[in-house]
């Protein structure tokens, strides 16, 4: 009997999702937020003032999913672009190496030539 | 889920979006110290059982606003396959759920909703586990009776 019960129940509180453009007036609500607080910009202040509609807007889509499965795909996505953002870093860095040195070794091998 | 806990709790969908609302901005101001996406799960649902709780107590003539008309189709879920929905039965269940003490209604949708462990319900809601399980045995026993007493003997 309590296995119908908790069927039922189960039923009876299937998951609502919130009406259409819900993300959107969370967007707002925060906006309006962020405009009310500006001088002392409170909670928001370590948000880049530009970037701050889409981090909100990425932080959001990512809560909504929020069971899980979505954002660990973003988390992994952002780390695998941060990875490659670091990489490219790296391959620029070495080659602004490489033309150093070349440049110092050139340098000396002219100072060595001189007379 | 955050939506859904609120309406299930309250059973009015423009509270339920005004709750679900300021637990989004919540997540925002507390987003630095979250270190997971469970974290962040855990963190929602408990933030949204204690918000709709907070909102059903300043507001203790929510249940005078229910408007069963208002309430929509389920937009997904866990329905077993051989065992097709009674939309009046479920329909009243919601009513009856609605009646329930506060605790006792978030243990129910935390338990039957989301899907939530006894030890789960318990952290969420900062209280302890022989609770959580006293309190879901009392409530069955509860929604039970009061089925019973408007649809019939037969129902459960």
């Amino acid at each position: 009997m309590t296995d119908k019960l908790e069927r039922e129940l189960k039923k009876a509180l299937e998951r609502v999702d919130p009406p259409l453009g819900f993300a959107e007036r969370v967007l707002a609500r925060a906006a309006n937020e962020e405009e009310s607080n500006a001088p002392p910009r409170a909670w928001f202040g370590w948000f880049p003032a530009g970037g701050l509609r889409w981090a909100m807007t990425g932080t959001l889509c990512a809560a909504l999913a929020a069971s899980g499965i979505a954002y660990r795909q973003e988390r992994e996505r952002r780390g695998q672009r941060a990875k490659e953002q670091l990489m490219l870093a790296l391959r620029i860095t070495s080659s602004k190496l490489q033309i150093a040195t070349e440049s110092m070794q050139e340098m000396n091998s002219r100072l060595v030539h001189q007379p | 889920m955050v939506f859904s806990i609120a309406y299930h709790f309250l059973q009015n969908g423009a509270a339920a979006e005004e709750v679900a609302q300021d637990v989004f901005l919540e997540l925002f101001r507390s987003l630095p110290k979250l270190e997971s996406g469970a974290h962040v799960t855990f963190w929602l649902r408990r933030v949204a059982c204690h918000r709709s709780i907070d909102y059903a107590r300043r507001r203790k003539n929510a249940a005078a606003e229910v408007s069963w008309d208002d309430l929509p189709e389920p937009s997904h879920g866990r329905v077993p396959a051989e065992a097709p929905a009674d939309p009046l039965l479920s329909n009243r269940l919601r009513q009856v759920i609605a009646t329930l003490p506060e605790k006792m209604r978030m243990v129910v949708i935390l338990r039957y909703q989301e899907d939530a462990g006894l030890e789960e319900i318990a952290k969420t809601m900062s209280i302890p586990l022989n609770t959580v399980k006293s309190t879901l045995h009392r409530a069955h026993a509860a929604l039970r009776d009061k089925i019973r007493a408007s649809v019939g003997e037969g129902n459960l």
